[in-house]
């Protein structure tokens, strides 16, 4: 409890110190993790969005301490990954990030019942705008984004996507979607170099 | 994110509202319901309470009693014959204070279990009701079903008292009442509470799990009358007044008359998991999960109609789960809780086709896994609530549970096992349910409430 405490004040000291500015094009994406977003960006010929915030204890360091999952797809579809194993008790962190270049729809996942797929992003509960982004917030959520809330909108053509695991620290879903408004805040775009 | 990777480190943040202090939150965060005074005098049957109606989403719902605490007991070895009359002073004195027969006042229902009809096993020899359709008796031992875990507990108290009031204060007393009684040893107190939320406003359960912070609270929906975000008191969904009676539906063989407005009552505790129903089920699959494939809902929706017309049968539960490869909850118990064709009851009462049989009165609770416990080790009782619900419900015979029981887990009373993984998601709810415990009792008539056959 004790950490979790800790966590929490943490993450809030820190969002006041990364709060965004009023637009996303005064900001850049951190020194110490663009260049991992821009050989992203550059690899999948796609803008992504690099965070300029994230929860505590978590950096977005692509090949940093933190990264879990570094997975593109032969589509361009990206997943990043980041994670925090709190095995003493301080609980999991765990934030996702996809792009899917050239695609709108919501992707489809194997169903968890029987053979069929369902919409890897489900049960929309709202809307949530930051930062120029017109967000939509899903409750049920697949594969790698199970258990998560996850945030997902549209720009210039490609389906984007944040998504936050609900888990001790951050055991109720409005933490969790307090930390999304502020990741989404944080967002700026990092486009590919040719 | 797997599901074996959620951590469930519930109610550390509640200290402060740890204990009583959630229960009686009940009193100050809900209005209690308006109910008619009692015209009639307690009814024979014990289970029966005078519930009113209103309308939710344009189907008739019953209004639960705000409060429901169980105490369950052992029974010293002392006189029978004189702890029957003190018993039963007791309880015409509670009855003498609050109106038995409306939760306004107080209803007080008293279960005996197996263990104690073995005191007085000569008498229930001759006299205890035996289910004919069954060929066993009405009061069977507990058991446990496919999808219960090995832990359950099967608990083995010689007494319950079912406790239902709009007011806290009056269950209280009742509590106290029986706690005065020297020779009844308390082995469980289990308290919890049921609705608000019909007239729009924030519903009890999403209110006390918000208080008490347990996890998935703030995914209940505002107004939902259960954690699980459906309603559940539909009026066609309960069996009507004196259906779940041994005799109603001659199923019975009540011997010499002795039990006659009786009936059977399971209790158990199942612990439910609402961050894995909100988080992992859509609006859509917990629509399908808690009634069928297929089952219309608007977006949201919380009412579901549940009328004789609405109801599957074992054909239709078949062929769903062959092209859908599931089954919801509701359809596959309807094949075994609904008639299967038009009743006439002993007092001339039409029961048409599809007419539930089973009376529930469960109701949530924040107990984990009750609010005391005798035996905190073998129970596995913490001060941290959690979510979950004490299920009572009231059967014409134990027999007549287990059928409802099995159909949950796909197992059909014509011998028909669904090949369907237990506590899988394509199982209804079992996969966000747990039980921890359960016990069969028998609810005697009310004029033999108070230690039945031991005055023969």
């Amino acid at each position: 409890m004790r950490a979790s405490l800790v966590a929490a004040a943490a993450a809030a000291v820190l969002a006041v110190l990364f709060a965004p500015a009023a637009s996303a094009g005064s900001r850049q994406c951190p020194q110490q993790w663009a260049e991992g977003w821009q050989a992203l960006a550059n690899k999948v010929q796609s803008p992504v969005y690099c965070p300029t915030w994230m929860p505590n204890p978590l950096d977005a360091k692509i090949g940093g301490q933190y990264e879990d999952i570094y997975s593109i797809s032969r589509d361009r579809s990206y997943l990043v990954s980041f994670l925090e194993h709190g095995d003493l008790g301080s609980g999991d962190v765990h934030v996702n990030f996809r792009g899917y270049p050239g695609r709108l729809a919501v992707p489809k996942c194997p169903a968890p019942v029987g053979h069929g797929s369902t919409p890897c992003f489900s049960n929309p509960v709202a809307k949530l705008s930051a930062n120029g982004i017109r967000a939509t917030v899903y409750q049920v959520n697949q594969g790698a984004d199970q258990w998560h809330i996850l945030l997902a909108w549209h720009y210039r053509g490609t389906l984007y996507a944040v998504s936050e695991h609900v888990i001790p620290p951050y055991r109720f879903s409005t933490q969790v979607r307090h930390n999304l408004s502020l990741l989404l805040k944080s967002l700026v775009l990092v486009r590919p170099q040719r | 994110m797997k599901l074996t990777r959620r951590r469930f480190l519930g109610g550390a943040a509640v200290a402060a509202l740890g204990g009583a202090g959630i229960y009686e939150l009940v009193d100050q965060l809900g209005s209690s319901p308006v109910r008619p005074p009692s015209t009639v005098a307690a009814p024979p049957e014990q289970h029966l309470i005078d519930l009113r109606t209103t309308h939710s989403e344009g189907v008739e719902v019953v209004v639960p009693p705000l409060h429901s605490e169980i105490v369950t007991a052992t029974v010293a070895e002392v006189d029978l014959r004189q702890a029957q009359q003190q018993l039963e002073h007791v309880l015409t004195e509670l009855e003498s204070s609050y109106d038995p027969a409306t939760p306004s006042g107080l209803g007080i229902t008293v279960a005996w279990g197996i263990s104690y009809f073995a005191r007085v096993h000569a008498s229930a020899e001759r006299h205890l009701p035996f289910d004919r359709r069954a060929q066993k008796p009405v009061l069977l031992p507990t058991r446990r079903f496919p999808s219960d875990p090995d832990a359950t507990v099967l608990e083995q108290n010689d007494v319950a008292f079912l406790l239902r009031s709009d007011t806290l204060a009056h269950i209280q007393a009742a509590e106290s009442a029986l706690r005065g009684l020297d020779f009844l040893q308390v082995t469980s107190v289990r308290r919890g509470f049921a609705g608000g939320g019909f007239d729009g406003k924030q519903s009890l359960p999403k209110k006390l799990a918000m208080a008490a912070g347990v996890p998935g609270a703030d995914l209940i929906p505002d107004t939902s009358e259960l954690f699980l975000g459906f309603t559940s008191t539909q009026k066609a969904g309960l069996g009507p007044r004196l259906i779940a009676n041994h005799e109603t539906l001659g199923y019975v063989d009540l011997r010499g008359g002795y039990f006659h407005g009786g009936t059977h009552m399971h209790l158990s505790h199942i612990s439910e998991d609402l961050e894995a129903w909100y988080l992992n089920f859509d609006f859509g699959e917990r629509v399908l999960t808690a009634f069928a494939p297929g089952q219309k809902a608007k977006p949201n929706q919380q009412t579901v109609p549940q009328g004789p017309h609405d109801v599957h049968d074992a054909a239709q539960m078949r062929h769903t789960f062959e092209r859908t490869g599931r089954f919801g909850h509701s359809a596959s118990i309807q094949p075994t809780s609904r008639l299967q064709r038009d009743h006439v009851g002993p007092d001339g009462t039409v029961y048409p086709k599809g007419t539930a049989i089973p009376q529930r009165a469960d109701f949530n609770t924040l107990d984990n896994p009750f609010f005391f416990s005798a035996d905190p080790v073998r129970d596995k009782w913490t001060k941290d609530p959690a979510a979950g619900v004490h299920f009572v419900v009231f059967n014409p015979s134990g027999d007549d549970f287990e059928r409802n029981r099995l159909a949950m887990d796909g197992q059909l009373p014509d011998g028909t096992k669904l090949d369907v993984k237990q506590r899988s998601r394509a199982q209804g709810f079992n996969s966000v349910l747990t039980t921890t415990h359960r016990q069969n009792f028998l609810v005697p008539p009310r004029r033999h409430r108070s230690f039945p056959l031991a005055e023969l």
